[in-house]
């Protein structure tokens, strides 16, 4: 199953500088960058296409917004606007109901300062495809307990619910792929 | 807590799927920027990040990009699909005028390069003439003009059995609508034509009149100023007359 990067081309300094300055060319240029992996992402989520370009625009408008300060702290844009997507898009999950069967809204994620020092590089295509490697070499349970997390957006109550398994349990599946995944990415940068 | 209990919790907190006191530890922690903290914090952010970008590829309509941009005033030049046929149309209707003119200008060459081609095959095939009269055994050569600079000069050579040549200088172009027309003068009875002919720019000329002569009957060659058409007998006096040498002289 193909899955989403992003090529490396341009400065994406340059087109942030340009973004702060309210060029919306550099707007253009950075959806052409990242907009199809932004839509891949929140469309696996919410699995509604009319949702997904709302989501998506929001999430441009919102860089456009604040480029100012993503310029000062050099932020990697590609991992904030995922990041940014996927709260936008828990977000519109909780707000259709049962919100204990979905994660809690982390805002830390969207701070510009912990976004910078992360490398743009973490979404390049030899990375995704160090993760969608790691995750595939995970034990079944685990791999599933990751999926949901990431992609259909469950907490551990609604996992739970899906897997038909005990709490614990997916708690101690989650804690094992996470930490493993972890060492498999750490030793594609240590390579 | 300390950073160390807090370690393998990052990616859950990045997930919102932390507990409690995690939560608020890992949230105080970043609140006072937790130098280890954050740097845990954004290695988890990185891998949540590269875990969703595995997710299946989608392509976003062009809808999209547009829509985005018009919201903050950017507005693209879209040509619609008659801008598009117009374009299209304008196109091969200059494709068409170019190749047309492309066209006439190889059927101009090609019909410059076949006159050069039949030019040269002439030319070719008078030089073969030329060569078969001068090199065969019995050719008679007479001299003509010589000593007198105002007349054209040269040589006319008489072969029995493959005809005669002439090669003049001094002979002018004939003037527009006339000729120069070669007679085969006999001792006796009327003369014979042998061919019309125009001399070049530099005044000089070459004709070659093919077939058997009989050189004992014939006692000149002459050349004389005739219409276009030329005539059956000569009518004017002749500008270039090569008396061929009496037998046993």
């Amino acid at each position: 199953m193909p899955t989403m990067a992003i090529e490396v081309t341009g400065d994406s300094g340059d087109v942030l500088r340009r973004v702060a300055r309210r060029d919306g060319r550099a707007l253009a240029q950075l959806y052409d960058r990242y907009g199809r992996l932004v839509y891949a992402i929140v469309l696996r989520i919410v699995h509604n296409q009319a949702v997904a370009e709302d989501l998506v625009q929001g999430t441009f408008l919102r860089a456009w917004n604040r480029a100012q300060i993503f310029d000062e702290h050099k932020c990697a844009m590609g991992p904030w606007l995922v990041a940014v997507v996927r709260n936008r898009a828990i977000d519109f999950l909780r707000s259709q109901g049962a919100r204990d069967s979905r994660p809690a809204l982390v805002y830390e994620n969207e701070d510009p300062r912990l976004c910078a020092g992360l490398e743009d590089g973490i979404l390049f295509a030899e990375q995704t495809r160090r993760a969608k490697q790691a995750l595939d070499q995970l034990p079944e349970v685990q791999r599933q307990a990751i999926e949901l997390a990431c992609f259909d957006c469950l907490s551990k109550t609604g996992m739970a619910a899906k897997l038909g398994q005990r709490l614990d349990t997916v708690e101690t599946s989650l804690r094992s792929a996470l930490g493993g995944l972890r060492k498999a990415m750490e030793a594609g940068v240590a390579e | 807590m300390s950073c160390e209990e807090l370690l393998e919790h990052y990616e859950l907190y990045a997930l919102g799927l932390a507990e409690e006191p995690e939560r608020s530890e890992i949230r105080a922690h970043l609140d006072r920027r937790c130098a280890a903290c954050e740097c845990g914090f954004r290695q988890a952010l990185g891998l949540v990040a590269a875990l969703s970008a595995a997710a299946p590829a989608a392509a976003p309509p062009a809808r999209l990009r547009r829509r985005l941009l018009a919201s903050v005033g950017v507005r693209e030049r879209h040509y619609g699909w008659p801008v598009a046929w117009a374009a299209a149309a304008l196109l091969c209707l200059s494709a068409a005028v170019y190749f047309s003119g492309r066209e006439r200008q190889y059927a101009e060459e090609s019909l410059r390069l076949r006159r050069q081609l039949g030019d040269q095959t002439t030319e070719l095939h008078r030089s073969q003439e030329a060569f078969v009269i001068l090199s065969a055994a019995g050719a008679t050569e007479v001299a003509f003009g010589q000593g007198q600079p105002a007349q054209p000069t040269g040589r006319v050579f008489i072969n029995p059995s493959h005809g005669v040549m002439m090669i003049a200088s001094r002979l002018p172009p004939a003037p527009a609508g006339r000729t120069y027309e070669m007679w085969i003068i006999p001792k006796a009875g009327a003369p014979r034509s042998a061919g019309r002919f125009q001399s070049r720019n530099d005044d000089t000329a070459i004709h070659i009149e093919p077939g058997p002569v009989d050189i004992a009957t014939t006692a000149a060659i002459a050349v004389t100023l005739e219409n276009e058409a030329g005539a059956p007998q000569p009518d004017a006096q002749p500008l270039i007359v090569a008396a061929l040498p009496v037998a046993g002289r």
